[in-house]
């Protein structure tokens, strides 16, 4: 977001506020590449837990609730899972529609920005 | 240009956190300050090293109510799960940390109440009514303390890169002039 060169281009109220909003995208970008590998990682966890269920003969496991492992009957584990996993994707899918989202805007004020200030200001990742 | 350099954003301050002024003309913006480019810099240069300040208070607080909200969700999945048993007459059998890495089995018998650690060296007994909803009051409080939170952020987020364009702007205004400066006077030698 630094402007680098000596050239004199004009920065109006509208630009400053383009360039906010930059900010506040990328900084947004950020945060959803987090949330995305947290959502994926408890994806992968319920996947592997309900995978592992489908393999035991117990007919109670021990399923954590809290900080203590209740013992539960292997079927109430079993819808509890598909619940979660619902949740879990929908919020992954939530997480994947806002950083498309994001995505398109940047470029957007990359278009508008790169247009007026050209070499003047650098708008990628260090 | 402008007649006046100040700020045209609307807020001028959020929560203690002052607003940066956008700067329409350096030229102006200097002499109403009645600075010249080095002290108006290393004023610039502060002033960003007080957001950064700030920002590092905000993030901890934020890190803090987003680890507390999930603790809260717990809370209430046990309380739930206490309340499900209720009625069936059976009991909740558990395994529980003892001590790091030791378990031990606990039954939990058909229960009306649990007892709530509410801070302060006190513990008070609830019915599992009252405690999940102490339990969702508290949940709500931290989720809209956390919403404010995230717009704090976002506000001073904001006056940071105003202030860092700033900067720039200042710079290069200098860099500009020394330029014209030389030419001038260059062109004036070799007359």
């Amino acid at each position: 977001m630094q402007q680098g060169g000596g050239s004199e281009t004009e920065v109006t109220w509208e630009d400053q506020q383009n360039i906010n909003k930059f900010g506040r995208l990328n900084n947004r970008l950020h945060e959803l590449h987090d949330e995305i590998k947290i959502a994926k990682e408890a994806n992968d966890n319920l996947e592997d837990a309900s995978n592992e269920l489908i393999l035991t003969d117990e007919e109670v496991v021990r399923f954590q609730i809290g900080e203590v492992f209740a013992h539960v009957p292997k079927d109430e584990v079993e819808s509890r899972i598909e619940q979660l996993q619902e949740a879990t994707s929908q919020k992954l899918e939530k997480l994947e529609e806002e950083k498309q989202s994001v995505v398109a805007q940047m470029s957007e004020l990359k278009k508008i920005l790169y247009g007026k200030f050209g070499e003047s200001i650098n708008l990628e990742e260090d | 240009m402008a007649s006046s350099s100040s700020s045209s954003s609307g807020a001028t301050e959020r929560r203690g956190i002052p607003g940066a002024q956008f700067v329409e003309d350096v030229q102006t913006y200097l002499t109403q300050l009645g600075l010249d480019v080095n002290s108006a810099l290393a004023f610039l240069q502060e002033r960003l090293q007080q957001y950064k300040v700030v920002e590092m208070k905000l993030l901890a607080q934020q890190r803090e109510l987003q680890a507390k909200i999930p603790d809260i969700e717990k809370c209430l999945e046990v309380v739930a799960t206490l309340q499900a048993k209720k009625g069936t007459g059976e009991e909740l059998i558990t395994d529980f940390e003892v001590s790091e890495g030791i378990y031990s089995r606990a039954a939990i018998e058909e229960t009306d109440s649990v007892c709530l650690w509410l801070g302060a060296n006190v513990m008070l007994e609830y019915s599992l009514e009252e405690a999940t909803a102490l339990l969702q009051k508290n949940l709500d409080n931290a989720r809209a303390s956390l919403e404010v939170l995230v717009a704090d952020l976002l506000f001073l987020r904001d006056q940071t890169t105003i202030t860092q364009v700033t900067i720039a702007r200042v710079y290069n205004w200098d860099v500009h002039q020394r330029r014209t400066q030389q030419v001038a006077t260059t062109a004036i030698a070799q007359e």
